[in-house]
């Protein structure tokens, strides 16, 4: 079962070109649709046939893009205020997600996707239910990567950063055994209504712990770190990681930061690795329109080496995971 | 069922398997939608712009969705007629689609330059000029709002595509049409497209600016059909018809439906933009909608249809 998937993701670390051979249309049946927290939603998809062969290869980072315009909306009642002028526009490109899991499952392959409700399309993507289609372009973008002698990971994670990060926690620790690769999980949000995790958050320690169930599954420890304080941690997700590092003082060598999440927090993670000198991969978004490389809307502004030039790549082909070294934050 | 349906078209003195191109900067250099559907069963394929130098392209947010469209400000992003000959030359010509070659630039002189580069290119069928760019010459002057410089323009690039074919791409932010199309044919285009996007802009009303960083994007997808459709319509009764000159048409395009309307209106083939980026084999199922509406309809070739609006 594990097999199929981790092929995927040897690809990567051996460095291959991976994914691009077998992205293409295909459709999805939902298998079901959970809300988890105020504006959070668990979204299961299943696909059979070449879908379930393509996605099967499906690495941590990767994305998707799904088709929202056929979603229907939901009651007004059900519309919050804040999206109510939203919820009248129409919905025309598809939008970019990443998966939280995905396991081959005899002949299908299940992949899981973590939403959060922000405008027109993820309120759309609320009324889908067990059974209902949805059209999914993927796999696309390349995803992380774990280089040789890596025995330590740590991946510091904001708000829906957290997406790609279950997955890649998923992998790592099936690799751990593998290669003794040691997981740690920094999860950092507003507030303890922002984090999109399962279970109660409001009485989470300050300590590392097993508290987030998510990574806890794959038995990797976790510290949470709220804005307000209101659970683990209070400061941002950077200055408790910063913390952690400097208590613990891991090799340098040995260690690799995967960090995903807004803009400004991986710009201070890249910081943070760069003073250390410690290797990091970032996963960056930005608004696409084509997700597949043609329309070169999502533009990544990258250093080049031996240069003070810098170029344009773009985040949905080169990217979304960067090594934060080449990324102008 | 219907793949043995002919629906080839004559263009401009080229003969097309069927009259749907790809748009320009929607589908990429060459065979990026490849994976989507089958490249070979294009009529045409238009690359993205091609500069002199290579182009950075402006900064981001480059892109943003309005209600059945979107802006888009790239910037012109690309890699130069350089790289473009040394990389993506062999790729398209393994096309069987007839391959135009989209051109900027920001004084006539750049035009040439990538012009006179592929000239003698066999692998390319002709150049679609983009005159919408700012012309640096006379102070940021977009060359496609006038007619003189349109004329100008057109002739200097005529000149220099030798046995090319020369369309001549409109834009609709202009009061008369007409005026720049029969600017661009009396120069020498031997056929036009239209429509390129219009200039528009969207503000962030929490930050009281624009969403885009270049303030302002051109508004492509269904949002514009019907304005596409009309102005195709208005340039074909007023300039190209008696001069049988071909139209490719497009603004919105997603549907054979839409395909056929446009070629109704006046257009001889057709182009698929925006929506290849939520569809990317979308050109494919289109043709095959084509040619559904040709046996349906009883059309035994395609030119019954040009131009067929009542009036
Ligand atoms: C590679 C990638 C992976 C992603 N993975 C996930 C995921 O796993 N789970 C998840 O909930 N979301 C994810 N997102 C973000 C998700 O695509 C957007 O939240 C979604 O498109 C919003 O659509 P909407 O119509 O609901 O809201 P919109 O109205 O489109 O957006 C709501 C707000 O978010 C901003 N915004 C939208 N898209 C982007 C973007 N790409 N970059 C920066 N700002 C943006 C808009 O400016 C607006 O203010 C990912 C994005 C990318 C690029
Ligand atoms: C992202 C994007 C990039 C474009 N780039 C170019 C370009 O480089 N040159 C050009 O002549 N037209 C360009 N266009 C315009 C299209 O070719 C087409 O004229 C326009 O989008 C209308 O068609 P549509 O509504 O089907 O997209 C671009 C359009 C989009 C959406
Ligand atoms: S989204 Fe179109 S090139 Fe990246």
């Amino acid at each position: 079962m594990v097999c199929g998937f981790m092929k995927g993701f040897c690809e990567v670390v051996m460095g291959q070109e991976y994914g691009s051979s077998s992205k293409g249309e295909f459709r999805a049946v939902v298998s079901s649709n959970r809300q988890i927290g105020i504006s959070f939603y668990r979204l299961t998809l299943e696909f059979s046939g070449a879908g379930a062969e393509a996605f099967d290869g499906f690495g941590p980072g990767q994305f998707v893009q799904l088709d929202v315009s056929g979603a229907a909306l939901p009651p007004v009642e059900r519309i919050p205020d804040e999206l109510a002028d939203a919820a009248r526009r129409e919905i025309l490109l598809r939008r970019p997600f990443s998966f939280t899991d995905v396991t081959r499952e005899g002949d299908k392959t299940v992949a899981d996707l973590l939403y959060c409700v922000v405008g027109p399309a993820t309120l759309r993507m609320t009324t889908f239910k067990a059974g209902d289609s949805v059209s999914v372009v993927g796999p696309l973008g390349n995803g992380f990567s774990v280089p040789e002698g890596k025995k330590k990971a740590f991946l510091v994670f904001g708000g829906m950063g957290t997406a790609p990060m279950q997955h890649l926690a998923k992998v790592l620790a099936w690799d751990e055994k593998e290669r003794d690769i040691e997981v740690v999980a920094f999860a950092g949000a507003k507030s303890v209504h922002a984090l999109p995790f399962e279970g109660r958050m409001d009485e989470i320690s300050q300590q590392l712990g097993f508290s987030i169930r998510e990574f806890a599954k794959y038995t990797i420890e976790s510290m949470v770190a709220t804005d307000d304080g209101s659970s683990g941690f209070h400061g941002p997700v950077t200055d408790c990681f910063l913390e952690w590092l400097k208590e613990n003082k891991p090799s340098v060598e040995e260690a690799i930061i995967y960090s995903c999440g807004p803009e400004a927090m991986l710009g201070k993670v890249a910081e943070i690795a760069k003073e250390r000198n410690i290797d990091c991969q970032v996963s960056l978004e930005r608004r696409m329109a084509c997700g597949i490389g043609v329309c070169q809307s999502c533009a990544v502004e990258c250093r080049v080496e031996g240069s003070s030039e810098t170029v344009y790549k773009m985040c949905c082909e080169d990217g979304p995971v960067f090594d934060a070294r080449e990324v102008v934050f | 069922m219907n793949e043995g349906i002919d629906i080839s078209v004559e263009f401009g003195g080229l003969r097309l398997g069927n009259p749907v191109f790809t748009a320009s900067g929607t589908s990429g250099y060459a065979d990026e939608l490849g994976e989507f559907m089958d490249m070979d069963r294009l009529g045409g394929f238009i690359t993205k712009s091609i500069t002199a130098k290579p182009r950075k392209g402006n900064a981001t947010p480059r892109i943003v969705e309005t209600d059945a469209g979107m802006l888009n400000a790239i910037g012109l992003a690309n890699i130069g007629v350089e790289r473009f000959v040394e990389e993506k030359l062999p790729i398209l010509g393994k096309m069987k689609a007839a391959v135009f070659v989209n051109v900027a630039g920001e004084t006539i002189e750049e035009y040439l330059t990538v012009v006179e580069r592929l000239a003698n290119e066999e692998r390319i069928a002709g150049f679609e000029l983009n005159i919408s760019c700012p012309n640096v010459e006379k102070g940021g002057i977009t060359f496609g709002t006038d007619p003189e410089l349109v004329k100008e323009i057109s002739s200097a690039v005529k000149n220099a595509c030798g046995a090319k074919m020369l369309m001549v791409k409109l834009t609709p932010s202009v009061t008369d049409i007409s005026v720049i199309a029969r600017a661009a044919v009396e120069a020498g285009a031997d056929a036009l497209s239209l429509i390129n996007t219009f200039t528009a802009m969207v503000i962030d009303i929490k930050t009281q600016r624009p969403v885009l960083a270049n303030r302002t994007g051109g508004l492509s997808g269904p949002a514009i059909k019907p304005i596409a459709v009309y102005l195709v319509n208005k340039v074909y009764k007023e300039v190209a018809k008696e001069r049988g000159i071909p139209i490719l048409g497009m603004g919105g395009i997603r549907t054979a439906s839409d395909a056929v309307e446009f070629i109704i209106a006046g257009a001889s083939a057709v182009a698929v933009g925006t929506a290849s980026f939520i569809e990317p084999g979308c050109a494919a199922r289109i043709i095959e909608g084509i040619r559904k509406y040709c046996v349906e309809h009883n059309i035994s070739n395609i030119k019954e249809l040009v131009g067929s609006v009542s009036q």
